[in-house]
């Protein structure tokens, strides 16, 4: 399925209750400690992902993947990463074409990072080497997925807002009356 | 005060579509004592619907009915359900319009004869002429509040991302560059407010400083006693009897039961795509190519503008969001000058996109992701933007069909929206790139982006006007060549697109329609 507005809609609604859910604070990862984490067995408690049949390691290979999609290094934290993931691993959990399309996804990844490098899709260093992986799947359902779900989750996030330096709703406060006009280094 | 007709009240005017045309028609004829139904496929909207958020607004008022992408633009992969970024509820598309009300030049109104004609387009001269719609611009002008001469209404104050465009603009030697016309209060002015500088236009203006048939046209025709609107009616046939007038209207209501309304005469307005895939859904064995096709021009020359974005990341903060969305012009390349490489001009305007949107448009499409997205969204508050909006060649191959066995939810075959660009389009969007390289670079701009298309919200030209009617669809005041008592309404009567935005144009031909069809009717003649 491509990528289309409508879809992001569809996904506009279905991440909508993202605090449905909690996410532990041990998985929150800082990005630099990622590849140290991700070969560990233990990445905090049981969550509803596991419902869906779906490993710790699968899971980190997963928000491996969604970091590399919009990349944001030291800009932001793992947390909303890992509730686009988690989102959807909890969709899985009821839906069986969900499951289907990230269970598949996920071995088709693996199978060509273990091709191309020899090594897990989270293990590759390089992450060029990671986004060269990605491009060859970038059509597929299962990474549009999980694009649109991040699109919404990381750039439609209120709470992110401010670390984008975009202000969002302004008619409650009079629109940007004080502000609109200025700038400093034309 | 409302009025309430009777489905089988034949004296009725039964206009399709609640906007800039079909709204403008409506309150025209009701102020001339015309009696007609409004048929809005649309849910009712008020300002309480209106919310400060670029998606939770997409859902709330764009038409996402099934539509097919086709054709070569971009478009087709990316946008392959949403070829037009349009709006299905009360007031239509002049919830979402931003406010540009820029009048065509005169030489706009003959391309063909301009030009001396373009290979591969199929150019047409309009019927009427600039001298001909002036006293029409006027009326709409102060109708809708356009800032200006004829209002007397300052343009709007210049927002900071209007000074990076029009600085950058005088640094390579532009010199047209004004904060509007615009269709948006800068002082309160006919029971609306003046502009807060909210910045979201386009997801409907909170507080109505901006013009919309919403809380203007359609009040004020049922305040009139003259109009009944009724909503979430999806028209699905126009019909006719043996004589070849059309009779009256087949819609869905509300609960998707089939009613049927008797009217005098019909208007068509649901925007270039729905008003010619209605008449070809109205075919009948009298009509075997839908309905006031005898030209073969139903659905065809469909036009959206040539149109692009631009995107640069200034060295200092610019907070595009803060203000109003376009109220900034650029009208340097929008004479004629086919020494560029291009027939017709194009505007520069400026185009706030709020950080949810430009996520989905930087780099469109299921390869729009990476690093060069992200880290231009990083950016985001040292971002500048521009739109291009050109004159776009009308092509008989860009069409509106119907699809063969896709159907819709009221069972009607689903639009397929075919675009391809012409060579003066990509010359002239080229032109437009580099141009805009130049303004930014001036400033010193880090990076630039230049975004195709947008899914459009400019459709025009598939049920074109023309002075002869081998050649075209409708005559010079709207009205269909082969059915006297069935008009078109909207944007798609335009025979060429031109560069400005096409709203003005559109309420300044419903006025005249009005005014002409009321004439008419007086003296028996429809």
């Amino acid at each position: 399925m491509l990528y289309d507005l409508t879809i992001v809609k569809d996904h506009y609604r279905e991440i909508a209750p993202i605090s449905d859910f909690k996410v532990s604070r041990r998985s929150l990862l800082a990005s630099t400690a990622f590849l140290a984490l991700a070969t560990a067995t233990a990445v905090g408690p049981t969550g509803s992902w596991a419902a869906a049949g779906v490993s710790a390691e699968q899971r980190l290979a997963l928000i491996r993947m969604a970091r590399d999609i919009y990349p944001h290094d030291d800009f932001l934290p793992d947390e909303p990463y890992v509730e686009v993931v988690d989102s959807i691993l909890k969709e899985a959990e009821s839906n069986d074409d969900t499951r289907k399309l990230v269970m598949d996804g996920l071995s088709d990844l693996e199978a060509r990072a273990q091709k191309i490098y020899g090594s897990s899709f989270a293990a590759i260093a390089d992450p060029n080497k990671r986004e060269g992986v990605l491009r060859s799947i970038e059509l597929t359902g299962f990474f549009q997925k999980f694009k649109g779900g991040l699109l919404m989750g990381l750039y439609n996030n209120k709470s992110l807002y401010p670390k984008f330096g975009y202000d969002g709703s302004s008619w409650e406060q009079g629109g940007f009356m004080d502000s609109f006009d200025k700038i400093g280094w034309l | 005060m409302a009025a309430k007709f009777d489905l089988n009240d034949d004296s009725v005017v039964v206009i399709i579509g609640s906007g800039a045309g079909g709204g403008t028609v409506a309150n025209e004829l009701a102020q001339r004592g015309v009696k007609s139904v409004i048929l809005e496929a649309g849910k009712t909207l008020s300002l309480e619907d209106i919310e400060n958020d670029e998606w939770a607004m997409f859902s709330k008022i764009s038409w996402l009915d099934k539509r097919q992408s086709a054709g070569s633009w971009h478009g087709a992969v990316n946008h392959p359900g949403l070829p037009a970024w349009i709006v299905k509820g009360l007031g239509g598309s002049t919830v979402h319009w931003a406010g540009v009300s820029i009048r065509y030049q005169e030489h706009e109104f003959k391309m063909k004869t301009t030009s001396g004609g373009v290979a591969g387009a199929n150019l047409l001269d309009w019927p009427i002429t600039l001298d001909e719609l002036k006293p029409w611009y006027d009326k709409a002008e102060l109708k809708m509040g356009t800032t200006g001469d004829v209002t007397g209404m300052p343009h709007l104050p210049w927002s900071a991302d209007f000074k990076v465009l029009a600085e950058g603009a005088r640094r390579i030697g532009y010199s047209k560059i004004t904060a509007g016309p615009m269709s948006i209060n800068s002082q309160d002015r006919d029971g609306r407010p003046a502009c807060q500088q909210i910045g979201f236009c386009m997801q409907g203006c909170k507080i109505g400083a901006k013009w919309s048939t919403l809380y203007t046209e359609l009040p004020r025709a049922v305040e009139t006693g003259n109009c009944e609107i009724r909503t979430n009616c999806m028209v699905l046939q126009v019909e006719h009897d043996k004589s070849g007038k059309v009779t009256g209207v087949v819609y869905a209501d509300a609960d998707g039961k089939k009613q049927r309304q008797k009217a005098r005469v019909v208007c068509v307005a649901g925007n270039s795509i729905e008003s010619p895939r209605l008449l070809l859904n109205s075919e009948s064995s009298m009509f075997p190519n839908g309905l006031a096709n005898s030209s073969g021009q139903v659905g065809r020359n469909y036009m959206t503008h040539m149109t692009a974005g631009v995107y640069g990341v200034m060295p200092g903060e610019v907070h595009m969001n803060r203000g109003t969305a376009v109220a900034g012009i650029v009208r340097d390349e929008a004479h004629y000058d086919d020494s560029r490489g291009f027939a017709g001009g194009y505007t520069l305007e400026k185009l706030a996109l709020g950080l949810g949107f430009l996520s989905a448009f930087l780099v469109p499409g299921p390869t729009g992701w990476g690093r060069e997205v992200s880290s231009g969204l990083e950016n985001y508050k040292y971002m500048s933007g521009v739109w291009i909006c050109g004159e776009d060649m009308p092509q008989e191959q860009n069409r509106i069909a119907l699809h063969a066995t896709e159907k819709d939810q009221y069972g009607l075959p689903v639009p397929v929206v075919h675009k391809t660009d012409h060579p003066n389009d990509t010359n002239m969007r080229n032109h437009a790139y580099a141009q805009m390289a130049k303004i930014y670079h001036s400033l010193g701009a880090k990076k630039i982006y230049n975004l195709p298309a947008y899914p459009a919200s400019h459709n025009m030209g598939t049920n074109r006007m023309s002075a002869k009617p081998e050649d075209g669809v409708v005559n010079k005041w709207g009205q269909s060549h082969d059915i006297k008592n069935l008009f078109v309404s909207d944007g798609s009567q335009f025979t060429t697109s031109a560069s400005p935005n096409p709203t003005l144009t559109i309420v300044a031909l419903a006025i005249r329609q009005a005014d002409y069809l009321a004439t008419q009717m007086k003296k028996g003649a429809i």
